[in-house]
């Protein structure tokens, strides 16, 4: 956390279109996320972050700022019952040498929110080093188990 | 008193029991394969030496363990000797802690230096990333990221 934002970077042994693809489809973000990601991610459209539980309930929610696909993904950061300001969060998806994917997660806008800006350092360590596990050896863990839990 | 500084913190978890993670911190036969085909060289005791050698360009990197804790923690004092606007900035603190979540290694690396906007964190916030994701992959697939093979 520099500031009042919090850069991830990992590099994993895929493709660009597999990282997208792992963020945006429910089915393929709950298997290392343990929630879904849904939305159409068309710019402007709602996402929502929901637990994975099949309870459908919303942990976070939010909009659509920019959409690339697979290269680059903006949105809203949102918690459900909008007490505090969005945060915003980056993804950036680069092709680096021999065949490696360069993710950057980049979120920022955390000035309003400092209890999110604490969990969401926990959290998106937990979640990046899973996703890279999955992509790469198709094994994960239950992050939230062992302690805490955000995401 | 508050003191001007610069830090780099990741963290990464690794599927892979602490020791095992800590020997391919310490072990030259582990770091070789993911450190851009360099090794370090210590005995790895309190007050003992601390060297990052590089197949091409020698000693890059020179200090001491200053704490250390098999294979829960180590802190080295660490100074770039290779590019002189870093040597220059002198001794970082490097803290690497493991902590056993699970089927998982927590390992948090946390890279110091008593300087604000320090060159010297800004090369190894570029550096560390592409490390520990390679070790993650040497301990998880058996094989390291291609880019940081020697």
């Amino acid at each position: 956390m520099v500031g009042n934002s919090f850069v991830y970077v990992t590099y994993i042994y895929t493709t660009p279109q597999k990282v997208w693809d792992a963020i945006t489809k429910p089915e393929f973000a709950r298997r290392y996320w343990l929630h879904y990601n849904v939305s159409d991610w068309k710019v402007g459209s709602r996402w929502e972050h929901q637990n994975g539980d099949d309870s459908g309930k919303i942990m976070i929610d939010g909009t659509v700022l920019e959409s690339a696909p697979p290269r680059r993904l903006v949105i809203t950061w949102t918690r459900p019952d909008h007490s505090k300001e969005p945060s915003r969060v980056t993804f950036d998806i680069a092709d680096y040498n021999s065949g490696l994917v360069c993710l950057t997660v980049t979120h920022d806008q955390l000035e309003h929110d400092e209890a999110m800006a604490a969990s969401i350092s926990g959290g998106w360590p937990k979640v990046l080093s899973n996703l890279k596990s999955l992509l790469e050896t198709g094994k994960t863990e239950n992050i939230w188990l062992a302690k805490g839990k955000e995401g | 008193m508050v003191m001007a500084s610069s830090s780099f913190i990741y963290v990464t978890y690794i599927r892979a029991p602490r020791q095992k993670v800590w020997d391919a911190l310490t072990k030259p036969e582990f770091q070789k394969q993911y450190w851009f085909g360099g090794h370090q060289e210590s005995t790895w005791k309190i007050g003992a030496e601390w060297k990052m050698v590089m197949p091409k360009n020698g000693l890059t990197d020179s200090g001491e363990i200053l704490e250390i804790d098999p294979p829960n923690r180590v802190v080295i004092k660490w100074r770039n000797e290779f590019r002189p606007n870093l040597k220059e900035e002198g001794y970082s603190r490097c803290v690497y802690e493991l902590v056993t979540e699970g089927e998982l290694t927590k390992l948090t690396i946390s890279h110091t230096i008593e300087k604000e906007n320090a060159q010297f964190i800004q090369a190894v916030s570029g550096g560390w990333p592409r490390i520990l994701s390679s070790l993650k992959s040497l301990l998880e697939t058996g094989e390291a990221n291609p880019d940081t093979r020697a």
